[in-house]
């Protein structure tokens, strides 16, 4: 009797505040646009990349890769990556390879030419450090949905505020997160780590363009307070729905590129 | 002004002399008091300013330090605290779940010592946390499943039970960057390696973590070191020696005085000389803006004695005398005018002694000469200002049993004392005995010399620290469990003059490239076109650049766009081009290249065989430690792989890890600059030393490749050069300053011989106590080194003070034999009663808590007993021997006449001018040499000239009385 008091007290609490989040989006909606937005647009996509790492004392290293994405559910959850290196000289044709699994750990490979070597890379976690970047493996192929509680914080004009709480604090190095996400692209703008009530590193969106339809970031910047260290990352020659075919998201191919999707 | 008029002025308005000198002490004291408590209400004085840097022993501008300072900054390398946990309690030390959950919180807690939490205002400032070395802050690498390699925090949480602990030491030990730095080699304890933003801090920072680690409880052993903080306890404890071992010398001193004079009214005037002169002379290097250092704070300990020595012999000779005339007045202007001679010479030789410090390369030594010959002759103007001004401020009757009744009775008195029997058995045995004693002195500078050619040259600031001290225990048990505390770096850099000109260049670059069409003709058909093409546009780029870097940037440009325009299967062999220009530019990022990293390999294995080298971390092994995780953990796979682009990968696959920017400690983005992290077990600079002769033995046995050239930075090495710059600073000085006293003697004398005979104890004193410290093995430090001046200039006083006694005794009584007894009355016991004062007035600093004190306060009072000791048996043996010859029946009228003094001094002269030469100009030898002989031809040339305007006639040296 009481427990079913309590249930339709909620469902007339959820009555009542619905029509309130009909014209603007529940938390969990507006995370699922922002995740979608972000790693998964199109069926499948590719881009050439250039990394310029930027330290403390003004030095730049530059990288350049083409990443290829391929969606293999329509869920937004499992992906493969596909990552080659053109630049620097010495590790052209190196390859990182992931298969994602949402609620489970990647698949990771890496593929190193003049040592003739893959390795599959396991690590404690996914927060280590992307090539020698400011970015993470965890900011390349996404975070996990699940892996935190989301909360709408704020909303304003143009931005959805999304505080996000790691559900496993130990897994991580930050307090938690907070996503500047822009209300009509759901494309995080800005995204500030926290630990200890500090923002020690902060994600920027510094270009947005439209490509075949998909508003895509084509420059982004990850800072890293502690160290005076950042990295800018930018997209060229993005495209979506290129036909990629999995077989290419194979060890096989990772010896022997498949160069025709990679310029 | 005479020194007549001036007694006579003092005395006849004492009051005048206290008040401007008591206005100008308290003026002093104000200027120096209100900067330093209130900063902000005196912005344009200088407060008190403590510098205990060992660093600042050189030059902000030397450029050891120069290099040091940009290859810091350059690598990001910090000042570091060494924390060390150890456990004597459990088998397996602190690998022991408790233990390491202790560690894990102090290392997290360490962490957040910075910004706020230190109250500053820079967020950044304070430990710098991606840097920190501790358990839970560094990675693991090692092989996981087939195939598999994994990285992973090597203590992610705190081990739940002993056996987690266990593994934690197990994974560290695997890895050479982490074994004996990070976990002992006996696998029992764990260092913290803190790094901090600014030395400052470290005290704070090891206050801080003191009182967590005393929250923590536990049955571990914690040990802070690391010579950031053994700085900042150096200035706490400098403090605690200036504020007790200098007052309770002072205490000693007045007891003595007291006992000697007993007299209290009296012998409080020496004690405000000395006080006096301290103030300003302290007051005078604060408000000047120089830092306290731990030189400049020994400078109350040198003047003090310095400036009571003047005085004693006033007040004995006033001892003396007081009662023949029962006249304060006459007496002392009586004691003045006998003294005023040698008073002002032994104060302008100490002085002098201590002014050529000045002449090292060292500022904080040349400070502390400059302001303790400041010290001493103010302590001069004092004495012979204010001690005839106070002794008008007693009253006659005070004085009435002050001295003997008369002389008669007072050398009788006098005589009857254990020290007036001796003195007179030592006049008598001095005559009797002559060639015994000087064959006696003879073997002493004999086995001086032996003791000299044993001196080992040795300093380690934390050997400043007394053995039972934390720093020392700490320093102890870190360096046997751990590779070194003590660190040093190696930098490597590509050699300069090592350009190939341009067009040696492309005919080598234009092979690879051909070879490059060979290989990829198979894959990439369009690239032989492509190659051709682009060959044909760089030979009318070659014109128009100077060098490779312009060459290739323009070639890259005209690729790129060549690259864009192109279609299909065309834009790979533009893109395969870019590539190849980019791998061009590579070649010039050295430390990939295998043969590079091998040879510092090699190079790392010779440093370890020193034994001194616990360890050290490079570059190199970074690359062979991922090259075998790759190869599944496989100690085969322990070596640098053959290719520079296999460098490559281990090198990015490392920066996949959780801390990529490690890399950067050990090389520049660019690959032209690394750096080894040598850990020494010992901070002996002799043992940095041999470290260094050792590289230089390998590199010239093994020369390196691409001309690399190598450079040491690291504040161990750093004190090497401090040393090096010293110690021959050092003997400059002394050669400066004792040729300088040896002609001051002989004008004062008017003779060489005399000058000669002057220089004998002090000579025989500094030879003396340096030979005891090759003898006894004592290293020869900064604190020693400085103590030749000292000799110099308390070890002349006696002989002036003793020559000159005699000079006049002998005048009154004609011969050596009648006039002995009169020189070693009065005269040998103002003497000796100096020599007591102050050697055991400078016992206190035995008890000083840091070393550098205790050992000046040990050889002060043995150079106080030799040269005490050659003053009064030495010179009386040397003058019975000599007497024909020191008292001639006839002189010459002026100095210039003698030729022998004008030859000696015209000598003495060019060797002066010789020595400063060197030290200011840096003048080589024949340079030297040619200023000397005219500095030497220009004396000569005086004395010619002045012996011809002068009539130097011999007169009989009755006229001249």
């Amino acid at each position: 009797m009481k427990t079913s008091l309590v249930g339709l007290l909620i469902a007339i609490a959820a009555l009542w505040t619905a029509p309130v989040f009909a014209q603007d989006l529940s938390v969990g909606e507006i995370v699922k646009k922002t995740n979608h937005a972000v790693y998964y647009q199109g069926k499948d996509g590719r881009a050439r990349v250039k990394m310029t790492i930027t330290d403390s004392q003004g030095r730049t290293r530059t990288r350049e890769f083409t990443i290829l994405r391929l969606n293999t559910d329509t869920r937004d959850e499992e992906q493969k990556f596909y990552v080659y290196f053109h630049r620097p000289a010495d590790v052209r044709e190196m390859v990182f390879m992931v298969w994602k699994h949402v609620g489970g750990d990647d698949d990771r490979w890496l593929y190193l030419p003049a040592l003739d070597v893959v390795k599959r890379i396991a690590a404690s976690d996914e927060r280590t450090s992307f090539v020698g970047s400011d970015f993470f493996y965890e900011d390349v192929s996404g975070r996990g949905l699940d892996e935190d509680t989301h909360e709408l914080v704020d909303t304003t004009n143009n931005y959805y505020v999304l505080k996000n709480t790691p559900k496993d604090p130990s897994a991580v190095e930050f307090d938690s997160y907070t996503m500047y996400i822009h209300k009509a692209t759901f494309i995080p703008v800005k995204v500030e780590y926290e630990k200890n009530g500090t923002v020690y590193r902060v994600s920027e969106a510094l270009k947005v363009e439209d490509i075949q339809g998909h508003k895509t970031v084509t420059k982004s910047r990850m800072k890293d307070l502690n160290s005076g260290s950042e990295t800018v990352l930018e997209y060229a020659s993005v495209s979506y729905d290129v036909g990629l075919p999995e077989a290419i998201f194979t060890e096989r191919y990772l010896r022997k590129a498949p160069r025709k999707y990679l310029e | 002004m005479s020194s007549e008029r001036i007694t006579a002025f003092v005395t006849r308005r004492p009051w005048v002399v206290a008040g401007v000198m008591l206005v100008t002490s308290i003026i002093i004291v104000a200027m120096v008091a209100v900067p330093s408590l209130w900063p902000a209400e005196a912005p344009f004085l200088n407060g008190v300013r403590v510098d205990t840097d060992p660093e600042n022993m050189l030059d902000h501008d030397e450029p050891v330090r120069v290099f040091h300072d940009r290859m810091k900054k350059t690598l990001s390398l910090y000042d570091m605290l060494v924390v060390g946990v150890v456990n004597n309690e459990n088998p397996n030390g602190v690998f022991n779940a408790a233990s390491l959950g202790r560690i894990h919180a102090l290392a997290t807690y360490a962490k957040s010592l910075k910004g706020e939490a230190l109250g500053l205002d820079d967020p950044r400032a304070g430990v710098i946390g991606v840097d920190l070395i501790a358990p839970s802050t560094v990675d693991n690498i090692e092989p996981g499943g087939l195939g598999e390699v994994r990285f992973e925090w090597l203590m992610k949480d705190p081990p739940k039970t002993d056996e987690e602990a266990l593994a934690v030491r197990d994974k560290a030990a695997r890895l050479p960057f982490l074994e004996g730095t990070l976990v002992s080699e006996d696998g029992k304890a764990v260092a913290l390696y803190i790094p901090l933003s600014s030395k400052d801090l470290s005290y704070e920072v090891s206050a801080k973590l003191k009182a967590k680690i005393a929250e923590l409880g536990g049955d571990d052993e914690y040990h802070i070191t690391g010579l950031p903080v053994a700085e900042d306890t150096f200035g706490v404890e400098m403090f605690i020696q200036m504020g007790i071992s200098a007052p309770m010398a002072m205490l000693v001193i007045f007891l003595l005085l007291l006992f000697f004079f007993r007299k209290l009214t009296l012998i409080i005037s020496p004690m405000i000389v000395a006080i006096v002169s301290v103030i300003g002379t302290m007051g005078a290097l604060i408000i000047t803006g120089n830092t306290v250092h731990i030189m400049s704070s020994m400078i109350p300990i040198f003047i003090m004695p310095i400036a009571v020595l003047d005085s004693i012999h006033i007040l004995s000779d006033f001892f003396d005398r007081y009662q023949q005339t029962r006249d304060r007045k006459k007496t002392i202007t009586a004691v003045m005018a006998d003294l005023h001679m040698p008073m002002l010479y032994t104060s302008l030789t100490s002085a002098a002694g201590f002014a050529s410090l000045a002449l090292t390369p060292i500022p904080p030594v040349q400070v502390f000469g400059v302001f303790v010959s400041l010290g001493i002759m103010l302590a001069w103007v004092l004495t012979i200002t204010f001690i005839p001004a106070y002794v008008m401020f007693l009253p006659e009757r005070t004085l009435a049993n002050f001295g003997a009744k008369n002389h008669e009775d007072e050398e009788n008195t006098a005589n009857a004392t254990l020290v007036g029997r001796i003195l007179r058995m030592s006049g008598a045995f001095t005559n009797s005995h002559a060639r015994f004693i000087v064959a006696g002195a003879l073997l002493l500078a004999a086995v001086s010399v032996y003791g000299i050619s044993q001196i080992q040259i040795n300093d380690n600031p934390t050997r400043w620290f007394k053995k039972t001290h934390e720093i020392r225990i700490a320093d102890k048990v870190l360096n046997e469990h751990f590779a070194g505390t003590y660190m040093a770096y190696l930098a490597l850099t590509p050699g300069e003059g090592r350009q190939e000109s341009l067009s040696d260049y492309t005919e080598g670059m234009f092979a690879r490239l051909d070879a490059k069409a060979g290989k990829e003709a198979g894959d990439v058909p369009e690239y032989a076109a492509v190659a051709a093409e682009a060959k044909k546009q760089l030979g009318t780029l070659v014109a128009g650049v100077e060098t490779k870097t312009a060459l290739l940037d323009a070639w890259e440009t005209y690729a790129r766009k060549k690259y864009d325009d192109a279609g299909v299967g065309e834009d790979i062999a533009w893109d395969d081009l870019i590539a190849f220009i980019d791998g061009e530019r590579q070649r010039d990022e050295i430390f990939k290249q295998p043969e590079v990293l091998r040879y510092m390999a090699r190079l790392q294995e010779a440093l370890l065989a020193t034994g001194v080298v616990g360890k050290s971390n490079s570059l190199a092994d970074l690359v062979k430690t991922v090259h075998r995780e790759l190869f599944e953990g496989k100690e085969a796979y322990y070596r640098i792989p053959d290719s520079a682009r296999a460098v490559a990968e281990c090198l990015i696959t490392y920066q996949g890890g959780h801390r990529p920017n490690d890399l950067w400690h050990f090389v520049t983005p660019d690959y032209r600059t690394s750096s080894l992290w040598i850990q020494l077990n010992s901070g002996d600079n002799r043992d940095m030393s041999a470290v260094v002769a050792s590289l230089d033995d390998f590199v010239a046995k093994n020369p390196p490749p691409m001309g690399l050239e190598t450079r040491w930075f690291g504040l161990t090495y750093i004190n090497v050069i401090w040393q090096e710059k010293m110690v021959s600073g050092m003997l400059q000085a002394f050669l400066g300053s004792f040729l300088v006293v040896f002609l001051m003697m002989t004008i004062l004398y008017r003779s060489a011989l005399w000058g000669i005979l002057s220089m004998i104890p002090l000579t025989l004193t500094v030879g003396l106590s340096y030979g005891v410290i090759g003898l006894i093995g004592k290293d020869y430090d900064m604190p020693v080194a400085v103590l030749s001046s000292l000799s110099l200039g308390l070890a002349v006083d006696f002989a002036i003070h003793f020559l000159s006694r005699t000079r006049a005794l002998y005048e009154k009584y004609g011969h050596w034999a009648a006039t002995s007894p009169h020189v070693f009355g009065e005269p040998a016991r103002a003497i000796t009663r100096n020599v007591l004062v102050i050697a055991i007035g400078f016992l206190p600093l035995l008890a000083a808590p840091l070393l550098p004190y205790v050992t000046v306060g040990f050889f002060l009072a043995a150079i106080l007993a030799v040269s005490g000791a050659a003053t009064l048996l030495l010179l009386p043996a040397l003058i019975h021997l000599g007497e024909p010859m020191l008292f001639p029946k006839t002189r010459p009228r002026a100095l210039a006449c003698q030729r022998g003094t004008c030859i000696i001094a015209a000598l003495a002269f060019a060797a002066l001018v010789a020595v400063n030469v060197h030290q200011f100009m840096g003048l080589g030898i024949n340079s030297l040499a040619g200023t000397a002989i005219a500095a030497m031809v220009a004396w000569m040339g005086g004395c010619w000239i002045v012996g011809r305007i002068y009539r130097c006639g011999l007169d009989p040296i009755d006229d001249e009385q």
